[in-house]
Formats: C-alpha cells, sequence, structure tokens
C-alpha cells in the first residue's frame, strides 16, 4: 500500500513542510510559544505586535539584501543607507507640502540613487560588491558625520510620524507596509522574468549572461532596489523613533543578512526566497527580545545575540557544497 | 596473472535507480583495456568505484588479486592509481608545476620544495610535450593545453594503474598523437591503462581488450582483434548504428546572414568572412588558435572591431549579447558546465532562461506555459524524466541538448555552436548531426567550431581553418578531406623545407 506521502498531494505538502520558510516558521513559533510560558507578558497580542513592528523594519532592510545575495552580490552599505534615510528626512522639510509625501520622496530617490552607484561600481568598473558596498558604507558615514555632527535631528514629517505611529484596524502602519513590500517583493522575484534573471545570474553569471540576460542593468537594479528598501526602512525607522542620529542604521546590517541567510537563502547566490526572509527577520528580533528579558548587561547582549545567531546558523544554515 | 586493479560483480544505485548492476572488470598490466558505453551507461561510476570515490552497494574491488575491504581514493593512490578526470580538476589560479604537484608537493623540513617540484614537474610535462613555462598559471592555457597538464598530474604520481576518462575529447591532433605514443610507452613499460573514448578510431587503433557498458550491464568483456568500429557501436547501442552522419545535401539559393570584413576580436585578426543562411560552415584547426574568440567576438560577448559588418541585415556588430539575440543570434557554449547550464536549478528554468532574458522585464510569467515549452522541448529531443529535477542530474549528452534546446523556442537565424558534440555519446552525436542539417535546411546559418574533424568533413559546406589567429584556408566542399584540414591547421603548405 502507498502511503499518503506518495500521492501528489502528499508530495506538495511534503515539500512545504521541509523547505527552509516553512521550517524557519516552525521555530519562531516554537520560540514563541515556549517564550509565552517562560516569561509572563511574552505571548501578549500586544507584546508579538510590537515584535512584528520591529522586524518589519529588518524586513524591509533584507528585502533589498534578498535580491542583491540571490543575484550573488553582498550589499554592505544597507546600514549607512539607513542612516542617511534617517537624518537627511528631517533636513528636507519644507512647508509648501503638507502631507510630507514630497521629502519622503525625495529621500527614496536618494536612496536609490546611492544603490545604483554601487551597482555601477559592481557592475561596470568591476569591483567586487563587498569592496564597493563596504568603501560605500564608510563614504556616507564620514558625510553624515560632517551633515550632521554627532546631534540627533527630529522630523517633524506628518507622513513619517504616521508611519511609525498608527495602528489603522489595529495594525501599526509600518507592518501594513511590510505586507505590502513583500506582496510586491514576493511578486517580482517568483513572478516574473526579471525575477528569473536575478536567480540565473547568481546560479551562473557567465551562462546567464551568454544567454542573453542583461546582466550590468539588472546588477544595478538589484542595488538600486537595495538601496530603495533600505531608504524606507529609514523612514519607518524615523517615524517609530521620532528622531534620526548617526548609527541608527548601523543594527541593521548583520541583521539583514542574517534574517536573508536564516531563511534559507544561498550566501552563493542562485538560491533562495523573500518568503523565508520575513520569519528570519521575525526570529531574530524575537532573540533580541528574549535577550532583554534576561536582563543581561548591553556588552552580555552582543555577545548573546552574536552567539545566538551563529548557532541557529550552524543549525540550519549551512549549505551543501556545489559541484 | 593477477590484474593490477579489478573490480568483480559490482554494482551501484542512486536514489534508488540502480546505474551498475553486476559489472567486472579485471585491468592487466601492460595492456591499454578500453571502457565504452554511451552517455549515462555507467562507465564515470565504475571509474569512481575503481578509484574509490565511491562505494559499490554490492561485488568487490581487488587490488593486485586481493580484495580490498573498503577503497577510498587514499587506498587508490597508494596502491599508485591514477584518474585523468573527464571533467578538469585543476585549479586556475595555481601554476602549472603547482597543480600537477597538488597533493603531492615533495618537502624539506615541512616546507614545499620547489626545485624538487619544478624537476619532477618538468620531467612529467616532457612525456607529454608541454613546454610552456611550468610558473603559468594553468587559468591561461587552452583546453587542450590544460587536458595535458592533467595527464601530467597523473603521471607525476608514478602510478601502476592510469585511468583516462575522455581524455582526448578537447585535444588537437598533435596532442592527441603525442598522448597515443605515450600511452604506447607507458604500456610496454607494464603499466595498466584504462581508456575511455567516444572517438571509436582512438579505441581500435590504441587499445587490445574492451568492456562495453549498456545501461550498466556490461555487453562485451573481449578483446579488440576482430572486431570492427560498427560492430562496437552496435553493442554501444543495441542496434545497427546505421550512417553516424546524416545525407548531405546541398542547400538551396544561399543569402548572406552575416559578413564581416577586418574583423578582428580576442587572439582572431583581419578576418574577412561572409556566412550563409542554409550552410553549416565549419570552424576548424588545432585547439585554442583563436576560434572560440571568432564566435564570442560574432555573439558581442567579447569587445570585437570590423571594418564593415551586417548581421542579418543589420549594420554592425551586435556589441552585446542581448543585441545579439535580437538579431537572430544565438550560441551554445563548449563547456557546458560552466558556460551553458545553471545546474542548480531546474531543466525546465534552465530552457525558459533565454525568455526571461528576453520578456519584459516585469511582466507575470505563467508557470504552466513554462511547464509546457519545456516538455514539448523535451519530447522534441528525447530528454527524459522529471524536468523540475536539477540540471545537473542529467548526463552529459542530454546536458548538451538542454544547452541547445533553450534556443529553439526562439527560432534563432544563426546558431554558434562550440563544440557541441564534446564529450557526448555516439546516439546524442547523431541527433545533433541530424538538429544542424535540418537547422541549415531551414534556411538559416549554422556556424560549427569543432574540434572533430571528421564531424567538419562530413557536415559542413565550407570549413574555415583557423591558425595563430587568422584564417589560414577556407575549404570549400570539393576540398573538404581530413588530410586538408588537419594539414591546413599545422601550416604545411606554407611549410617549404621540413625541419
Amino acid at each position: 500500500m502507498t502511503g499518503w506521502k506518495d500521492s501528489a498531494g502528499g508530495r506538495r505538502v511534503m515539500a512545504i513542510l521541509s523547505s527552509r520558510p516553512f521550517l524557519t516558521v516552525a521555530i519562531v513559533a516554537a520560540v514563541w510559544i515556549a517564550a509565552s510560558f517562560a516569561s509572563r507578558g511574552f505571548g501578549a497580542y500586544g507584546h508579538l505586535r510590537y515584535l512584528v513592528e520591529l522586524g518589519a523594519v529588518i524586513g524591509l532592510v533584507a528585502a533589498g539584501q534578498t535580491f542583491v545575495v540571490i543575484a550573488g552580490g553582498i550589499d554592505l552599505s544597507v546600514a549607512a543607507i539607513v542612516t542617511v534615510s534617517a537624518i537627511s528626512l528631517p533636513l528636507l522639510s519644507w512647508q509648501a507640502d503638507p502631507t510630507g509625501l514630497a521629502p519622503v520622496l525625495a529621500v527614496l530617490a536618494l536612496t536609490t540613487i546611492i544603490g545604483l552607484v554601487n551597482g555601477l561600481g559592481v557592475a561596470l568598473l568591476r569591483v567586487h560588491p563587498m569592496i564597493m558596498t563596504l568603501a560605500m558604507a564608510t563614504f556616507l558615514q564620514g558625510l553624515l558625520i560632517i551633515i550632521a555632527g554627532g546631534s540627533a535631528v527630529t522630523a517633524e514629517n506628518p507622513l513619517v510620524h504616521w508611519l511609525g505611529n498608527a495602528r489603522p484596524a489595529g495594525i501599526p502602519a509600518g507592518v501594513l507596509l511590510w505586507v505590502a513590500v513583500s506582496m510586491i517583493v514576493l511578486t517580482v522575484m517568483h513572478a516574473t522574468p526579471f525575477g528569473a534573471r536575478i536567480f540565473a545570474m547568481g546560479a551562473n553569471p557567465l551562462a546567464a549572461a551568454l544567454s542573453g540576460v542583461p546582466v550590468t542593468s539588472t546588477t544595478l537594479a538589484v542595488y538600486g532596489i537595495s538601496g530603495f528598501t533600505s531608504g524606507l526602512a529609514g523612514v519607518l525607522v524615523l517615524g517609530m523613533n521620532g528622531q534620526g542620529y548617526v548609527g541608527i542604521g548601523d543594527p541593521y546590517l548583520l541583521a539583514s543578512i542574517a534574517a536573508v541567510v536564516l531563511g534559507g537563502t544561498s550566501i552563493l547566490g542562485g538560491l533562495g526566497t523573500y518568503a523565508g526572509t520575513i520569519p528570519g527577520a521575525i526570529l531574530l528580533v524575537t532573540i533580541t527580545a528574549l535577550i532583554t528579558v534576561v536582563n543581561a548587561s548591553p556588552g552580555w547582549r552582543s555577545i548573546l545575540f552574536g552567539s545566538l545567531i551563529l548557532g541557529l546558523l550552524l543549525l540550519s544554515g549551512r549549505e551543501q557544497a556545489r559541484r | 596473472m593477477a590484474p593490477l586493479l579489478a573490480a568483480r560483480g559490482v554494482s551501484k544505485s542512486f536514489f534508488g535507480n540502480p546505474v551498475l548492476r553486476d559489472v567486472s572488470i579485471a585491468l592487466q598490466p601492460g595492456r591499454v583495456h578500453a571502457l565504452l558505453g554511451e552517455n549515462g551507461a555507467g562507465k564515470s561510476t565504475l571509474i569512481n568505484l575503481l578509484s574509490g570515490a565511491l562505494r559499490p552497494d554490492g561485488g568487490t574491488i581487488e587490488v593486485d588479486g586481493r580484495a580490498v575491504a573498503r577503497m577510498t581514493p587514499a587506498l587508490a593512490r597508494q596502491a599508485g592509481i591514477a584518474v585523468v578526470q573527464q571533467e578538469l580538476s585543476l585549479t586556475a589560479s595555481l601554476s602549472i608545476a603547482e597543480n600537477i604537484g597538488l597533493g603531492a608537493y615533495p618537502k624539506r623540513f615541512g616546507l614545499v620544495d620547489y626545485s624538487a617540484l619544478a624537476a619532477r614537474a618538468k620531467a612529467a610535462c616532457e612525456l607529454v610535450g608541454l613546454h610552456e613555462p611550468l610558473s603559468t598559471p594553468v587559468g591561461q592555457l587552452p583546453l587542450g593545453r590544460r587536458q595535458m597538464v592533467e595527464i601530467a598530474k597523473a603521471l607525476y604520481r608514478k602510478p601502476r594503474v592510469l585511468i583516462l576518462d575522455e581524455p582526448t575529447s578537447s585535444l588537437s591532433a598533435t596532442e592527441t598523437k603525442i598522448l597515443t605514443d605515450l600511452l604506447e610507452r607507458l604500456r610496454s613499460e607494464g603499466i595498466a591503462i584504462l581508456y575511455i573514448s567516444h572517438r571509436l578510431n582512438e579505441v581500435m587503433k590504441l587499445c587490445h581488450h574492451v568492456t562495453v557498458l549498456k545501461d550498466g550491464i556490461c555487453t562485451a568483456d573481449r578483446s579488440l582483434e576482430g572486431t570492427d568500429a560498427a560492430g562496437l557501436v552496435r553493442l554501444m547501442v543495441g542496434r545497427d548504428p546505421g550512417d553516424l552522419f546524416p545525407q548531405w545535401r546541398p542547400s538551396p539559393s544561399p543569402a548572406t546572414a552575416i559578413s564581416v570584413r577586418d574583423f578582428s576580436a580576442g587572439l582572431m585578426r583581419d578576418v574577412d568572412l561572409d556566412i550563409r543562411t542554409g550552410e553549416v560552415l565549419g570552424i576548424g584547426g588545432l585547439v585554442g588558435q583563436g576560434q572560440e574568440d571568432l564566435l564570442l567576438g560574432l555573439y558581442g560577448a567579447i569587445p570585437a572591431r570590423t571594418a564593415s559588418a551586417t548581421v542579418n541585415g543589420a549594420p554592425g556588430l551586435p556589441g552585446g549579447v542581448p543585441r545579439a539575440n535580437a538579431l537572430g543570434l544565438a550560441y551554445v557554449p563548449a563547456d557546458r558546465k560552466r558556460e551553458g547550464l545553471h545546474l542548480i536549478h531546474t531543466i525546465t528554468t534552465n530552457m525558459m532562461l533565454p525568455a526571461f532574458a528576453r520578456l519584459p522585464a516585469l511582466k507575470l510569467r505563467s508557470r504552466r506555459a513554462e511547464r509546457e515549452t519545456a516538455r514539448g522541448l523535451a519530447t522534441q529531443l528525447g530528454i527524459k524524466g522529471d524536468l523540475a529535477r536539477q540540471a545537473q542530474a542529467l548526463s552529459g549528452g542530454n546536458q548538451q541538448k538542454v544547452a541547445l534546446a533553450k534556443w529553439m523556442p526562439h527560432d534563432p537565424l544563426v546558431l554558434l555552436l562550440n563544440d557541441p558534440t564534446r564529450g557526448v555519446d555516439v546516439e546524442t552525436k547523431r541527433e545533433i548531426y541530424l538538429m544542424l542539417r535540418a537547422f541549415a535546411a531551414a534556411g538559416k546559418a549554422v556556424v560549427l567550431l569543432s574540434s572533430d574533424t571528421p564531424e567538419l568533413v562530413h557536415l559542413c559546406e565550407r570549413v574555415a581553418v583557423v591558425r595563430e589567429g587568422r584564417i589560414a584556408a577556407m575549404l570549400e566542399r570539393a576540398a573538404l578531406s581530413e588530410e586538408a584540414i588537419v594539414s591546413a591547421a599545422m601550416g604545411a603548405e606554407n611549410r617549404k623545407v621540413a625541419a
């Protein structure tokens, strides 16, 4: 007798159950359930909602990062771009626009251009992505110190404030933004030729180029997208925080890469999905929350966070060698 | 005499698919033993069992007549078994000497003894006729020379048993001659040689004994004396092979598809070339004379200059691959694993890639239409099995079919092929030949770069023979023969006094 696993539907269920995105969701659920028993208040709706809201920032940064990593690159400038966004926006508030939309669009255009410059360096000047984006990050940090100095800048932009604080139908606006971005990202990634080109480039750039994939423009596009989503994350973090300062984006570099890899995307490129990055981002904020519960000193918190990420990656994120 | 290395009744399955069933082979000292079979017949698996890279599910491996409980690569090395793999295993950034000695460097005070390494590597290189400086990075060598480095690497280890998996598939005629002379000498020194090749003429000339595999079963294990090539093919495919090459017919009313004057790209200089519709134009010559650069330059994959050019009616060179595709050019690379396929992606995705490259970037895909297109192509080309598998699950011949198939939905006007039958079994070769002729008969142009001279003679209307970056001769159909191609490739007609 054949078991249900051998039927077509059974195979599909097995495929979902053994997929990395599902595994990551399962880990998140297990941690949440365990933590709610261990700590009173952890499992409360308000607290979980807060976790997802925090996860939205990582999730947005990691959206662009997922594109870049699948395409075979890496973007180490995301943290600096988040900071650029959160600091330049308050400086751009002008009175003629009561909604605050124009400065937001201007900042997003700026961060997208920064991403495109990364792409230019990688695609045309053939600088290694790690060097290019790291140099970009250093350059931006210097610029930010000159512009903003050590002081925090306060945002007085209605749209940004709404994004960081409003809760239409009880759901934080930032989470809604994340849901919308996620749907667009998943569609572009898995249901368009553009998405297919990115996977092809990451798996074998030479074969992709010889198959007619426009490698230069696609590379430009993925770094541009990364700049855009990091800029968006910067707007959100500014709204949630009320103030922007140099260093506000710093936690999001390791977090974005960790979310991508925890979600099962290959750091070597060519394989993966944003559907895994989403629970990956939530898992990261959950870990942070748990560490806070333990009441450790800041130094120990960082050490714990780093070790936990490393441990999780060892458990789930190791890759099989490619032939 | 006990065989130096033998397999007795070995079986091996991968994921429940039997690849070898109860196969025996015995390698005797002083004998060149041929192993024949189509791609996917189990040859590579048998080699991997003999060399300890894989463990058999059943049966035993014997060294010097004694069963080895558990063969490992380390044990195989100790027993003097050296394998020259079909897929080159060299490290591009290391020098020739470093590659040859890799894993067996002579040591002095715990450090690599480079002078001893150089001396020993030089000796191995001389055996195979490699005269390039030993410090040359292997990545800078053409494919044929890399193959010779691979062989030198095996010789460096002073093997008692030498296993060669398609050593000549990327070698020129001269290099092949050096190799066959070398093998003859090694044989006379008492080394056991296992030789795998799809070139039957070579096998007939070089080998004494043959083992034929078909679908994982041994169909012959006998002396080669009294066997002819047709008989061997019958044993491999289980039917009369007929003529390997399809009937040649002249093409009707040719027009010019591509025309270039003073074309230069990579190694190629000052090329004047007209590629006509309805013809198969061959590109021949010794390996690595610039033939590949000619194709890549026309395809826009490497920078190229020209005084004047028309490509399918459009003036100028494409200058980039997407533009070349739009003008109706398609390119099938030689190294399908590195340049042709996305091994970790599904067969379907591989087949659809040129479409993804051309469709509007943000148009929604239809997975169902993709699956149907892929299934259609697979049926047309005889690729069996689940198309949702990774491309790396396919045998070499089927991978080549996928690399070709992906262009078919786009109806290219000019097909640029870089050694499409390299390392491909006889049956697939024939299918590819038929496709190429059918393609030309449909009024398209085919440019066939090949290291297999008979292929050029039997399939092409004209053959451009490339030597040192120039077209040394353009041989018309009437003047086509293997001798004519080889002598043009070696520059024989220019050599006034033989050295």
